[in-house]
């Protein structure tokens, strides 16, 4: 076949049949992430070199942006292990659709929280302590077990979709893996699923334990918080969507239609049902939270609020407009199949989420317990959206090349014909 | 054998292995626990023996007994000293007084200023010759100065034995409240110095004089406060406290009487009248005068004129009546500027209640005798009102000084009227310092001679002013100098000599040896306070009240300013010779000082009236400065007035207080008190403007 | 929440805050003696490292019905450590009789998740290296570590001063583990000059903080939270010491 020079120069890279932009015009866009991940390398930098200092924490707020973007994210990644356990073990085959950007999304919230980790914490030469040490009690530790073996997992996900590139698919060794990895590939999502829904749970539980801190306080069943099974609901009430936003927004750039709107809908489907299902457990939680333990504390349900910043309209959005509402329009069809309402519906469930974990990192941390201590608020500083943006950077250049390069929208083919 | 690829991969496997099977790698690993926790640019600390040094601190004005732990020679801690007559607990300035030895701002050398302005390193040869030439353009006719900021050291005997072979008696203290105390109790008829038995006292009311702060050797006051006031249980002591402000003597006290700044005369004569009432009386001639006095200051009176609740007025009234050795000390809230009027004040209802002479109340304590022939002796010292001097030297009626000698004081930063002093003594064409630490003064002086740190020298705390009974308590050396410093004490003994005078003494420790035996105390045997008491008290026999001189005295109009001004000390933020010590700066308060910015304290109907919120920044100004400050509200602040903590504001020294807040010295003006010519500065006031 | 051990000995504090003047020597010899690092700029107290802080108290009314008071914070050694089980390294412990929490400075991660725990904000993070003005660190005691930037630190009760009075007492021949009162005091109880802190062992009835722990004014900070502390608080005053602890309008406060 004669070379096509209209084509790409790395068009010979491009998975079988698609098509993509000029690589100049790409390299402009990569250009542009790395610019941001470059900032973003420096406030790492800074704060490697020099401490935490540089940031906007303190004594008060030890946890923030930081932590909030990790448990955003890990939540939102969750579309990973909850389509991978309905692809693999409970045999949704459509979703095979879009289990590739899920693992790919999956990959990047874990692997982009655990660098966040490296920075936040304040000796990360000793991270590896989480294993050496381990404390069984803390949740914590469970949150490090789970995280880095479910990273893996999600490598190891990851790693058959690479080897299925094109030219290197050509090799019969990295074939014969790749088709391995596949047969494999329930065993992982079970796996998966299993650390992902226990780290899930025990980021909630790591909250819920903070017996001395009634905003975040909660009982529970067992030697798990409430907040244990709220976050695992929340978060494959979440996941799902933030998939299907990702894979809009690639669709939007990129010009082409890239999953079915049935696959997408009926992933809204998926989301819709659990975040339905864990909006009745978090509102009796909220009920149960604001008429037995804050009164038990002798605090009440006005006192844990502060002025704008940690106002109440924080809870009514994450309650209402963004819990409630988008369950509500993500389970009734006829709303679902609006795409308008879908894709707002869809935002404001994510943006619920992240309000979660905002407030159950940083307005739990503001709200005082001592009587006579003040309400203190927090903003993060450069250093901390630098290394944030680094990690959307991180994200985005794998979103690019993956795209670029690897099949991993199966349907791309057939859709743009 | 040829190494293959695949041979070459088994090796690395193997050794790979090999590697992990040993305990290197886990080893390592679990090490780096250890490198992690000691880089190279963490500071060790390294073991040592201990060995501990009982001494007196001269840095603060409490002169605290302390102990001082040495690790291998090395200073680690000041330490409580629960056996030292001045000891028993630290005051915030005295703990961290071995971390001050190594303060960015100590003075490592002697320095001279240039023509540029610049100051540079000279040896002490050359700072002797450029000092004795200086002062020989001094000699006669009270050509030369002396300041010091020592109330209670041997070493102002040095100083101003000099000063009077040059033919001066231009000799001045620090303003402190030892001066106006003194002046009203030989304004009484008193002799020796006034003592105040709080000990033994059980109800001790204190008007303006913040006892359990900065007032007197207020260690050893807190002391007596702590035997009082068992855990938990009623006290078995009684505090309470007139000031404008909720201070750290009020926190502590169980009466809280709010009076306006400057007042505090008037709420005594305001007790007496309501004593008398009751039934007190004195023996004094002029009781009858005074009795009339009184009589004016009914509780309405009282109550208009200083703000006071005439209810709480009358129940503290009671309480003394009732009290079996009550004790009133009577003095400023920021410790100087506030005249003899009030001392006399109190010294009268003391009188009233019985409790002159008397256990658990005022005791009239023998200066010890001079041991420098030509010095000037302490009572003769107090008299002397440096505000006063430099007011006459600014106005003219008074030559400027050829020469001035500042030791371990700090004026040009600690005087009221800051500005208008500076300028004042900018007109001294030769000025030395001798201090420890590169102050505002030492910034404005031809010469500055760095002295050793108290904890590297001898010296003596000689009875505070307000210590019940003769307390001669020696400053030992913990350790030598850590930098080229000389003590002031020889280097002036030398400088004598030079000039052609002989003081007298051979060294400074002589004249110690000598002091120590005039007050009856020998140290030749090891001692674990180094500490003398004596039980030696004067007779207090036909004490006047002064009628005459308190009726003159509170006749000063109210300063016509919106907003009066009551300036808070307290002692951790250093005082003017020390600045904030480094280890300090974590205990001023958050809403005192945020970053650059000073906060005065006003309460909310004070704020409403002037239109001002919380954090609002705002300029404060009256005739003898201005500055602008943020307000915090602070319900402790009596109406319509301002409080404005001391002690900041700082143009010298280091990271530590340099910049930070404002100098509230600069916004009081001072005036002569009418009846005893003693100038004050206690009732300020401002204007308040948003800024 | 995992059970915790419970002690012979354990160590506690009886603050008397009628007697405490707010004046700060506790929190300059709290410095001194463990080694803690002088701050130029210390006005943002979020930031400022003091094992020891002395928090203002108002009675919340207006001039001239207020009052003032200070309460020093140490750590609480609480029984019940909510920060203890959630390490997940295990750098912080109860397990020393005297019940003393402990933390482990090489161990420590820097996570912070014990500070989040902890309402007391008793945990102080090192946001950078520590630094001494040149020269001043010489000054450092031999007792306690210099902890470098990435770690969780907090007070000790002046844990060596323990280790000291235990040798002390072997090498006298006395009983390590019967300590008499005053044989071991903090920092902070042997500096403040109003005497408004006892130091001892609760459990010891020979020692004086044993019957002041159990006096009807003495109360515990945000005791209904379970923590368990052992530094105690006393106050005559009820306004001071319904500021223990957050009180529903209609509750009553204890003593």
């Amino acid at each position: 076949m004669d070379k096509n020079y209209d084509l790409p120069i790395d068009a010979a890279l491009f998975p079988e049949g698609c098509t993509r932009c000029s690589l100049s015009k790409f390299l402009v866009w990569i250009a542009a992430v790395m610019a941001v991940f470059g900032w973003g390398l420096y406030a790492a930098y800074r704060v490697l070199a020099e401490g935490l200092g540089v940031t906007g924490l303190d004594d008060y707020f030890g946890f923030g942006l930081w932590i909030t973007f990790d448990l955003a994210v890990i939540a939102l990644g969750a579309g990973a292990f909850f389509t991978g356990l309905l692809r693999y073990i409970l045999n949704i085959d459509p979703l095979k659709n879009i289990i590739n950007l899920t693992v790919i999304v999956g990959f990047l919230c874990y692997s982009g929280a655990m660098l966040v980790l490296v920075l936040d914490v304040g000796q990360p030469l000793r991270a590896w302590f989480g294993y050496w040490h381990a404390n069984v009690h803390s949740m914590l530790t469970e949150v490090i077990f789970c995280i880095t073996c479910y990273c893996l997992v999600l490598v190891i996900e990851y790693v058959p979709l690479i080897l299925e590139q094109k030219q290197l698919n050509r090799n019969k060794l990295v074939h014969a893996i790749a088709h391995n990895f596949h047969l494999m590939m329930p065993l992982f999502a079970g796996i998966g699923a299993f650390l992902s829904t226990f780290h899930q749970g025990s980021l909630g539980g790591m909250y819920g334990v903070l017996f001395a801190r009634p905003y975040i306080a909660r009982d529970g069943f067992f030697i798990w918080p409430w907040t244990f099974f709220l976050y695992v609901l929340s978060a494959v009430g979440s996941g799902p969507v933030f998939t299907v936003l990702v894979c809009t927004i690639m669709e939007k750039m990129s010009g082409k239609q890239l999953v079915s709107w049935e696959i997408k809908s009926l992933m809204g489907k998926i989301a819709g049902t659990m975040l339905t299902v864990y909006m009745v457990f978090k509102l009796a939680d909220t009920w149960a939270w604001a008429n037995d333990i804050l009164p038990r504390s002798g605090l009440t349900f006005d006192q844990v609020f502060y002025g704008w910043i940690y106002g109440k309209w924080l809870l009514w959005a994450e309650l209402f407009a963004c819990g409630v509402l988008p369950a509500i329009i993500l389970i009734v069809p006829s709303t679902r199949n609006n795409r308008a309402l879908f894709y707002t519906a869809a935002i404001l469930d994510c943006i619920g989420v992240t309000i979660n974990r905002y407030v159950m990192t940083v307005q739990a941390l503001a709200a005082p317990v001592m009587p006579f201590d003040s309400w203190e608020t927090y903003a993060p500083n450069w250093a901390e959206w630098g290394a944030s943006a680094m990690i959307m950077a991180y994200a985005a250049l794998i979103l690019s090349l993956s795209y670029r390069y690897l099949p991993v929208f199966p349907q791309e083919v057939k859709l743009n014909k | 054998m040829a190494l293959d690829r695949r041979g070459f991969l088994k090796f690395i496997g193997g050794a790979t292995a090999g590697i992990l099977a040993t305990p290197v790698v886990w080893k390592s690993l679990d090490d780096v626990s250890i490198w992690t926790q000691n880089w190279s640019w963490i500071p060790r600390n390294i073991d040592g023996a201990n060995s501990y040094v009982p001494t007196v601190s001269k840095l603060c004005p409490s002169g605290v007994g302390v102990r001082v732990r040495l690790v291998d020679g090395r200073p680690v801690r000041v330490l409580t000293n629960n056996d030292h007559p001045l000891g028993g607990g630290l005051s915030s300035i005295a703990a961290a007084e071995v971390q001050l030895l190594y303060s960015p701002s100590r003075m490592k050398r002697p320095l001279k200023r240039t023509a540029d302005g610049a100051y540079v390193g000279i040896t002490w040869e050359e700072a002797e010759t450029m000092l004795v030439e200086g002062l020989k353009k001094a000699k006669g006719g009270d050509k030369l100065a002396v300041i010091t900021g020592d109330e209670t050291g041997t070493i102002n005997e040095l100083f101003t034995a000099l000063a009077a072979e040059m033919g001066s008696k231009s000799c001045f203290l620090m303003p402190g409240e030892a001066q106006p105390a003194a002046k009203a109790w030989e304004l009484m008829g008193g002799e020796g110095q006034v003592g105040y038995d709080i000990e033994k006292s059980d109800y001790v009311l204190a008007i303006g004089a913040n006892v359990l702060e900065t007032w007197g050797p207020v260690i050893r006051n807190r002391r007596a406060f702590k035997a009082g006031r068992p855990h938990g249980e009623t006290p078995s002591v009684r505090f309470a406290y007139a000031g404008p402000v909720q201070n750290n003597t009020a926190a502590g006290a169980d009466v809280w009487l709010p009076i306006r700044p400057g007042a505090e005369t008037v709420l005594a004569l305001g007790l007496a009248n309501l004593l008398i009432k009751a039934g007190a009386s004195s023996p004094a001639a002029d009781f009858a005068d005074f009795k009339a006095l009184a009589a004016k200051f009914t509780p309405e009176q009282v109550a208009a004129q200083t703000g006071v609740d005439a209810k709480r007025l009358a129940a503290v009234a009671q309480e003394l009546a009732k009290a079996k050795r009550p004790l009133v000390i009577a003095g400023s809230e920021f410790g100087q500027g506030g005249g003899a009027a009030p001392v006399l004040a109190g010294l009268a209802l003391n009188a009233l209640l019985g409790s002159m002479n008397r256990e658990g109340g005022i005791r009239a304590l023998p200066y010890a005798r001079k041991v420098v022939p030509a010095a000037m002796d302490r009572k003769a010292l107090l008299q002397n009102d440096l505000v006063g001097w430099l007011g006459k030297v600014a106005s003219g009626k008074a030559a400027a000084p050829q020469a001035i000698v500042f030791y371990e004081a700090n004026p040009v930063y600690a005087l009221p009227q800051t500005d208008a002093m500076k300028a004042t003594l900018a007109k001294v064409p030769f000025k030395v310092a001798f201090t420890s630490f590169l102050d505002e003064t030492a910034m404005a002086c031809d010469l500055v001679l760095p002295v050793p740190m108290g904890l590297e020298r001898f010296d003596d705390v000689d009875t505070p002013y307000g210590s019940g009974q003769v307390v001669y308590a020696l400053a030992v050396p913990a350790l030598a100098p850590l930098v080229d410093a000389r003590p002031a004490g020889d280097v002036v003994i030398g400088i004598a000599k030079k000039l052609g005078a002989d003081l007298g003494v051979a060294a400074f420790a002589d004249a110690l040896k000598a002091k120590a035996e005039a007050r009856g105390a020998s140290f030749t045997e090891p001692s674990a306070t180094n500490a003398h008491v004596s039980s030696a008290v004067l007779p207090v026999n036909g004490i006047a009240l002064r009628a005459d001189v308190l009726s003159k005295a509170i006749d000063v109009k109210a300063p016509a300013f919106p907003v009066a001004l009551a300036p808070v000390a307290k002692l951790n933020v250093g005082t003017s010779k020390t600045a904030t010590p480094p280890f300090n700066t974590k205990t001023v308060r958050r809403w005192e000082i945020q970053g650059a910015d000073l906060y005065v304290m006003m309460n909310g109907a004070t704020a409403a009236k002037l239109g001002l919120q919380k954090h609002d920044r705002i300029e404060l100004s009256n005739p003898a400065g201005k500055f602008t400050a943020r307000v915090n509200l602070f319900e402790g602040v009596i109406n319509d007035t301002v409080a404005v903590p001391a002690g900041h504001g700082h143009t010298a020294f280091d990271e530590f207080s340099k910049g930070k807040g404002e100098n509230v010295m600069r916004l009081l003006a001072a005036g002569a008190e009418p009846g005893t010519g003693l100038s004050v500065w206690n009732s300020a006031g401002v204007n308040i403007a948003k800024a | 929440m995992s059970s915790f051990k419970e002690f012979k000995i354990k160590w506690g504090m009886a603050i008397d805050l009628d007697k405490c003047t707010g004046c700060g020597a506790c929190m300059v010899a709290c410095q001194a003696e463990n080694n803690i690092a002088p701050q130029p700029d210390a006005s943002n107290k979020l930031k400022s490292l003091n094992w020891l802080v002395v928090y203002e108290l108002t009675n919340g009314k207006p001039f001239p019905e207020h009052e003032v008071a200070y309460l020093p914070r140490p750590c609480m050694q609480c029984g019940k450590p909510s920060c203890v089980s959630v390490c997940p390294v295990i750098a912080t412990d109860k397990n020393e009789e005297g019940g003393i929490v402990s933390q482990v400075y090489p161990r420590c991660i820097g996570c912070r998740y014990c500070m989040a725990s902890c309402p007391y904000h008793a945990r102080y993070f090192n946001w950078f290296d520590p630094t001494w003005p040149e020269g001043m660190d010489k000054t450092l005691t031999p007792d306690v570590s210099v902890r470098p930037r990435g770690v969780v630190e907090k007070c000790s009760f002046c844990h060596h001063r323990f280790m000291q009075a235990k040798d002390k007492a072997r090498v006298e021949g006395r009983d390590p583990n019967a300590l008499n009162d005053g044989d071991y005091v903090t920092s902070c109880t042997e500096a403040c000059p109003n005497g408004a802190i006892v130091f001892g062992d609760v459990n010891n009835p020979a020692h004086k903080v044993h019957d002041l722990v159990k006096g009807k004014y003495a109360f515990r900070l945000l005791e209904r939270l379970g923590t368990d502390p052992q530094v105690y608080y006393i106050s005559r005053r009820e306004w001071v010491r319904r500021l223990g602890d957050n009180y529903l309008e209609n509750e009553k406060v204890k003593g």
